[in-house]
């Protein structure tokens, strides 16, 4: 891991599969067409996919990078509940026959971790189900929730700003919104 | 120095509560050997960086105690031996 000397001792790579799929923490590069080939399924009649990059403004700031941080032991679990969590709510799907094929049928949470550039994927989410609408619910309540829920921070740096004034930034959840 | 025997925990602090004090991790000595509450945990790491800021950060954070997210701190001790994060609002994604 290059360079990892510069982040928490804490916050390290991780990988967690459990039989609601796999979710993984990583300071390299996020290969989206590896991740959703992992959740390739013979079952599987669609395939949703979320990629988060990162963005070059923010409120008329140019951003030139965001550096990203976990507390990995914690964060993975986390993450592995948040898939746990979107089988279950998936299973109750009112698009979804009793009896019949689980309506997910694969998931993978993939969030990179220390210095992503302007353009890069710093979260990679791939879900496939037998029909569209539950991939699709699954794969926004797999974003939403690992948003709210992990133990990972992003720090937010500008250009012609010292790093010093790099604002760690807070996720700010819909449902306090006023 | 601490005296060998004193109960020990291990804090970790990430993002801003990191930024703040210029530490990711650090061993604080309980004050004594009574269990101390994880709600009194705040003004001992506070005395141990005054002026920092780290008040304000605490006061919006969660605690983490050995790899759980503590949802009632009221109700939690420490004994020494933990592992405790400073938990700041996330902002993952």
């Amino acid at each position: 891991m290059p360079g990892t000397e510069q982040w928490p001792a804490a916050s390290v790579e991780a990988r967690l599969e459990t039989e609601d799929g796999v979710c993984v923490l990583t300071y390299n590069s996020l290969d989206t067409q590896d991740i959703l080939s992992s959740v390739g399924d013979d079952a599987a009649g669609a395939t949703a996919v979320f990629i988060g990059t990162t963005r070059n403004s923010f409120k008329g700031k140019v951003v030139t990078r965001l550096d990203y941080q976990a507390y990995s032991k914690v964060a993975i679990k986390t993450m592995a509940s948040v898939l746990r969590d979107a089988r279950t709510q998936g299973s109750r799907s009112e698009h979804h026959t009793p009896g019949t094929v689980s309506p997910i049928l694969r998931c993978s949470v993939h969030h990179r971790l220390g210095t992503v550039p302007v353009g890069e994927p710093s979260i990679v989410i791939a879900v496939s189900s037998p029909h569209r609408k539950e991939s699709f619910v699954a794969c926004e309540y797999i974003l939403e929730e690992v948003k709210r829920r992990a133990q990972i921070w992003k720090r937010e740096f500008y250009k012609d700003e010292p790093e010093e004034t790099a604002e760690w930034k807070e996720n700010v959840t819909t449902s306090k919104a006023p | 120095m601490s005296n060998i025997g004193t109960p020990t925990i291990t804090v970790l602090y990430f993002a801003a509560a990191s930024t703040a004090i210029g530490l990711t991790v650090e061993r604080v000595p309980l004050p004594s050997q009574e269990p101390l509450p994880l709600t009194s945990l705040s003004e001992l790491l506070v005395s141990r960086h005054a002026g920092k800021g780290l008040d304000k950060i605490l006061a919006s954070s969660q605690w983490s105690v050995n790899e759980e997210m503590v949802d009632e701190p009221e109700n939690t001790t420490l004994k020494g031996g933990e592992e405790v994060a400073v938990i700041c609002p996330v902002s993952g994604g």
